[in-house]
């Protein structure tokens, strides 16, 4: 690290700028929240990606007598440090199986309902009135139209599956990018530096790329955190209805479904699953808070140079 | 503005018929209700009767023209599971949605909009880490681990305050301040994105650097064009509380239309579910309608 | 909108000195799980809706009291005169709410409304299925009720009539029920309470609870919480993890067996060494106590041992996954594809723990060796695979089901579970058939006879499903009150038993 603040601050004429992903650590570990945030989130892909190689067979393994095992107890191994769900099974070692489908149901239908949410944004935003009228008042549609109902709809027609699950959310969470991105783009269009780029002939591709998205995007991606937080606690719902995720798959949702009727006597079981989700959307917005302000010109300085300047400011 | 308003509704009209179409016969999809509503051990031609009774008999677009017909003098025929309109189903429930949508919602509004720019003008100071941390965790708990800690927290402790229910103004704290967490979170995080971006803008550099040195000038100005992402959000929030708290409903016994849509569908009670999904589709078009005037008046250059 | 605005303002006012509307002395609150869709005396078998009125407000013509069988309720007397006729002798100086007097025209009246075309009333469809009932009134206070088929038990299938007085519409429920009971039915505001108060012209003995207040919470920790406040007095069905007050607390069977159902015509199923595999391969013991309540009896019939002919000479089939193992190898060995993917069909939210339940049988039953797959289906779908008529490619299925008769008789149970017609029948066996239509013609201690072989025949012989348990029930009651819960619980609460203690 020291090396590289030597290196910002010294003058050299016969400096070489360090590789760029030396800097972008730089500056993540400079931000400590959003350093502990990517170190989270790290763990989390880990287990999403090798978590049911590993302890698929150990977070099945039933065991009736020992059900609702406290936590902090190792005498059953560490395994069971989180404590025993409902059937005896190691909450830890569920956790970790159940983290892959959660991050694929959650990504997916936050991913889908972005990119095509803010894409609809965009279009109704810089087209025909015609055409902005047609996709607002389907987003009104589509925000009336009770979730529950399609989930009902799709999942009794379909399967319960992962796919089934993330084109049921992200239909329902179009609406509120598509709105953002065009009330966004509303406002932007006007400014004084896109009615410059229009008069210089840019193309409309290149306005709405080059000169829209840049604005709209922080607001949206904040919007996407926290969708990650909506979407595994809405799927949550859906398995306590029973049209979601049902057993033998796991997702934290379900996790915290099952372990809602003991709140109240073995509140382990539903808290590790939702401290999950809790720090998996923390961790996400932590990071997400510090790559705008690493990727924007006018904020950057906030984490490049030393401290006493910041403050001063 | 006339024009506006005029062919706006229109094209509203037009939506909520689609809707109501759509719902229709999406619905059906989802089965027969006839053995819900009869005992297990009822006998065919029960279930043959009761299907007669109710007209589920009929092919389906007999039974959707007859639903038109009746649809076009506001009638929306009766619930099965009740055995009385399925409107006043509705609107008995709604009122109390409603309610509790407007109290939440205003509150929430004037607290996030409050704090979150506050926090945005200070980025990583003690006030915005604070408020950042803690309205993420409001963000993104189950809901119904807020409630029943709170039930048995607080109203078992307090005596004053009731468990659930409905009667008297107490009966009111729990639920709102359960309901009022997560679009506090949402919307404060918004509220501070958009005020960090707004506060790094030009303009508000040029009147800094033009030597604007009162606070809350500065503050006035870029709260003014940090709203509009902000109203968006309120009103996505919004609709998802007047399309029904579910958990909130539930849990504390509060009758509004979460709940009863649920049930509704759950229990195959289409002409409820119908009802429900227009009357919150209207009041959600309306909402909308507002929130696109608020983007005009907050900034004159956005034109319709 | 404005009215409700100004209430709000109202209560708001109020509500600074008031604190929260707490029991008065002789009010009884009663905090149930689910609200009630209707409040007509025909359908009080459903029980959510039997809970609040039977007994309450409607009276039955005879009473199912536990541990003593029929008593008298509105009838005082019967007589079986032969040929599937029964005279009822009715009580007199009964009054119903509005006044009028109760003869033998209302008990009538309302049978001829519990088996009408215009409306499709619960207790007809549930009871008087497949049979024709024909009434005769003799004077005002006796009536000749004939069925065709000729029903032995119609005195306990009288005890499922709730009356209503003859003026009483045929066309459509009702909102505001009349009966003859101890409680009028004062007012349902929907979504939030039903209020009972006692009738002053009551025949009985008067009360000790002068009103009573239903409030609806499905969440099972709210309603314990509520007693414990205070804010309630009763709530019945709360789940096990919740019942951790031994002062508070009453455990109850409530009269409700879990069983899974086999599907007997498909292959591997329709083997009866794969079904006793199944049978020997669930440790039932491992369940009780932990997943489902201490006190929860392991089944050995579909009826819990309060009906008659309860065999309890059967034992539960032994936890021997060996045993299990060793079947279904001799059955593998004689060509059958005990490999083949059954389908384990569950029903969500049917009782407490539903899920643990299946899951973990699932895990028992895959560990002897067989491919069991779960499904959990919310009600409508389930039923739809519970009851027939079966899907013709449905493949090898078990069925999870909760089946409820605190009626006292099997017969409520065996038709439709066991012979060929039945609905829910997994069994097609003419044999068996014999039986249960000799037991539901026999009375006495031969109809207990028959019934005891059938269940014998059932669980030894054919192994027709994979019975598991006869459940128990939690009520919690506050401290003031001085009642018990009985395996009725479930079906019924009468206030006239509450008392208050002292």
């Amino acid at each position: 690290m020291s090396q590289i603040d030597s290196a910002i601050t010294t003058a050299n004429p016969i400096y070489k700028p360090p590789p760029a992903w030396r800097t972008t650590l730089g500056m993540l570990w400079r931000d400590k929240f959003a350093f502990a945030a990517a170190c989270i989130l790290l763990v989390v892909i880990f287990c999403a990606i090798f978590g049911p190689m590993l302890f698929e067979d150990v977070a099945t393994r039933q065991n009736l007598r020992g059900r609702n095992a406290p936590p902090f107890d190792l005498s059953r191994g560490w395994l069971f440090i989180l404590g025993g769900d409902q059937l005896g099974r190691p909450l830890l070692a569920r956790i970790i199986v159940a983290s892959q489908n959660t991050m694929a149901v959650a990504a997916g239908a936050v991913a889908c309902s972005l990119l095509i949410g803010t894409g609809l944004g965009l279009i109704a935003g810089y087209t025909t009135k015609t055409a902005s009228q047609v996709i607002m008042r389907l987003a009104d549609v589509i925000m009336s139209f009770p979730s529950l109902l399609l989930a009902v709809i799709v999942l009794y027609v379909l399967e319960p599956s992962v796919g089934n699950l993330v084109i049921v959310l992200a239909i329902t969470r179009i609406p509120i990018y598509l709105r953002t991105s065009r009330a966004e783009v509303l406002e932007v269009r006007e400014r004084m530096f896109v009615q410059a780029a229009q008069v210089m002939g840019a193309s409309t591709k290149r306005i709405v790329a080059r000169h829209i998205l840049p604005v709209v995007a922080p607001t949206l991606i904040t919007i996407a955190t926290l969708d990650f937080a909506f979407v595994m606690l809405a799927e949550s719902s859906l398995s306590f209805l029973g049209i979601g995720i049902q057993p033998p798959e796991i997702t934290w949702g379900l996790m915290v479904s099952q372990g809602r009727p003991y709140l109240t006597s073995a509140w382990w079981l539903s808290f590790w699953p939702g401290l999950a989700i809790i720090l998996t959307t923390l961790s996400l917005n932590l990071l997400s808070g510090w790559m705008r302000t690493a990727l924007d010109p006018s904020q950057r300085w906030r984490l490049e140079v030393n401290k006493e300047k910041a403050k001063n400011d | 503005m006339r024009a506006f308003l005029g062919k706006r509704a229109l094209a509203s009209l037009i939506s909520l018929l689609g809707l109501i179409i759509l719902v229709f016969f999406l619905s059906r999809l989802t089965g027969d209700p006839t053995s819900l509503y009869l005992p297990l051990d009822a006998s065919l031609e029960a279930r043959e009767n009761f299907r007669e009774i109710n007209g589920l008999n009929d092919p389906l677009l007999v039974q959707f023209g007859r639903y038109m017909a009746d649809l076009a003098v506001l009638d929306f025929g009766d619930s099965i599971r009740r055995s009385e309109p399925a409107l006043d189903v509705v609107l008995r429930a709604f009122v109390w949605t409603l309610q509790l949508a407007a109290i939440t919602m205003t509150l929430v509004t004037v607290a996030a909009i409050v704090i979150g720019s506050l926090a945005a003008f200070h980025v990583g100071g003690l006030f915005d880490r604070i408020a950042t941390f803690f309205s993420l965790i409001g963000a993104s708990a189950p809901d119904f681990w807020i409630a029943i800690v709170a039930i048995v927290t607080i109203s078992l402790n307090v005596a004053f305050i009731p468990t659930s229910g409905t009667g008297t103004v107490w009966h009111w704290i729990l639920p709102v301040g359960v309901l009022f967490i997560r679009p506090f979170g949402l919307i404060l995080q918004v509220v501070r994105s958009s005020m960090i971006t707004t506060l790094g803008a030009a303009y508000v550099k040029t009147a800094r650097a033009k030597g604007v040195k009162n606070k809350s000038v500065i503050f006035v100005h870029a709260l003014r064009n940090a709203l509009l992402p902000v109203i968006t959000v309120i009103g996505d929030q919004a609709a998802a509380l007047l399309n029904g708290a579910v958990v909130v409903e539930t849990i504390f016994g509060f009758p509004g239309v979460g709940k009863l849509m649920i049930d509704s569908i759950l229990q195959r009670d289409f002409t409820v579910v119908l009802a429900a999904i227009f009357v919150t589709a209207i009041a959600i078009f309306v909402m909308n309608l507002i929130i696109d005037i608020l983007y005009a008046v907050l900034d004159p250059r956005i034109r319709y | 909108m404005t009215h409700k605005f100004t209430t709000l303002a109202a209560a708001l006012l109020a509500s600074t000195c008031a604190t929260a509307a707490f029991a008065q002395d002789s009010n009884v609150t009663v905090v149930l799980a689910e609200e009630l869709d209707l409040v007509d005396p025909c359908m009080t078998s459903r029980s959510n809706i039997g809970r609040v009125l039977q007994q309450n407000v409607s009276e039955t013509v005879t009473e199912l009291v536990p541990g003593t069988g029929i008593q008298p309720r509105l009838a005082t007397a019967w007589e079986d005169r032969g040929d599937g006729t029964w005279r009822f002798t009715l009580r007199e100086g009964v009054t119903f709410h509005d006044g009028s007097t109760f003869d033998a025209e209302d008990v009538a009246h309302s049978i001829a409304r519990i088996k009408t075309d215009a409306i499709v009333c619960e207790i007809g469809a549930k009871f008087f299925g497949g049979m024709e009932l024909t009434t005769e009134v003799v004077d005002a206070t006796t009536i000749d009720i004939t069925t065709d088929p000729a029903q032995p038990i119609l005195p306990l299938l009288m005890s499922t009539v709730t009356v209503v007085p003859s003026e009483t519409t045929m066309d459509a429920f009702l909102d505001t029920p009349i009966g003859t009971g101890p409680y009028t039915f004062d007012e349902y505001n929907v979504g939030q309470n039903i209020t009972l108060s006692a009738y002053d012209g009551y025949w009985g003995e008067t009360p000790a609870v002068t009103s009573a207040t239903y409030v609806f919470r499905s969440d099972s920790a709210v309603r314990a919480a509520m007693v414990e406040t205070g804010e309630a007095d009763i709530a019945p069905s709360i789940a096990l993890q919740d019942a951790v007050s031994e002062d508070m607390d009453f455990s109850y069977p409530n009269s409700e067996t879990v069983y899974l159902r086999i599907d007997n015509g498909t292959a591997p199923l329709d083997d009866v060494r794969v079904r006793k595999a199944m049978n020997h391969a669930i440790d039932r013991e491992a369940f009780v106590g932990t997943i489902l309540a201490d006190g929860t009896l392991l089944a050995t019939g579909m009826t819990p041992p309060s009906t008659i002919g309860y065999n309890a000479e059967l034992e539960p089939y032994s936890y021997d996954p060996d045993m299990a193992r060793q079947l279904l190898e001799e059955a593998a060995a004689d060509g059958v594809d005990t490999e083949a993917e059954i389908t384990l069909v569950g029903r969500l939210n049917n009782f407490g723990n539903v899920l643990e339940t299946m899951e973990a049988v699932t895990q028992m039953l895959q560990d002897v060796g067989l491919n069991v797959n779960l499904e959990m289906y919310e009600v409508a779908e389930w039923e739809g695979l519970y009851s027939k008529p079966f899907a013709e490619d449905r493949g090898p299925m078990m069925v999870q089901a909760m089946h409820d008769n605190a009626s006292g008789d099997p017969v409520f149970s065996m038709f439709f579970k066991y012979a060929s017609d039945g609905l829910q029948s997994g069994v097609t066996d003419p044999k068996l058939d014999q039986m249960i239509a000799d037991a539901t013609a026999a009375t006495d201690d031969e109809r207990e006879q028959l019934w005891s072989d059938a269940f014998a025949y059932i669980h030894e012989e054919i192994v027709a499903d994979v019975l598991l348990f006869h459940m128990v029930g939690f009520t919690r009651v506050n401290e003031r009150l001085d009642f018990a819960p009985s395996i009725k619980t479930n079906s019924e609460l009468q206030l006239s038993q509450i008392k208050f203690a002292e």
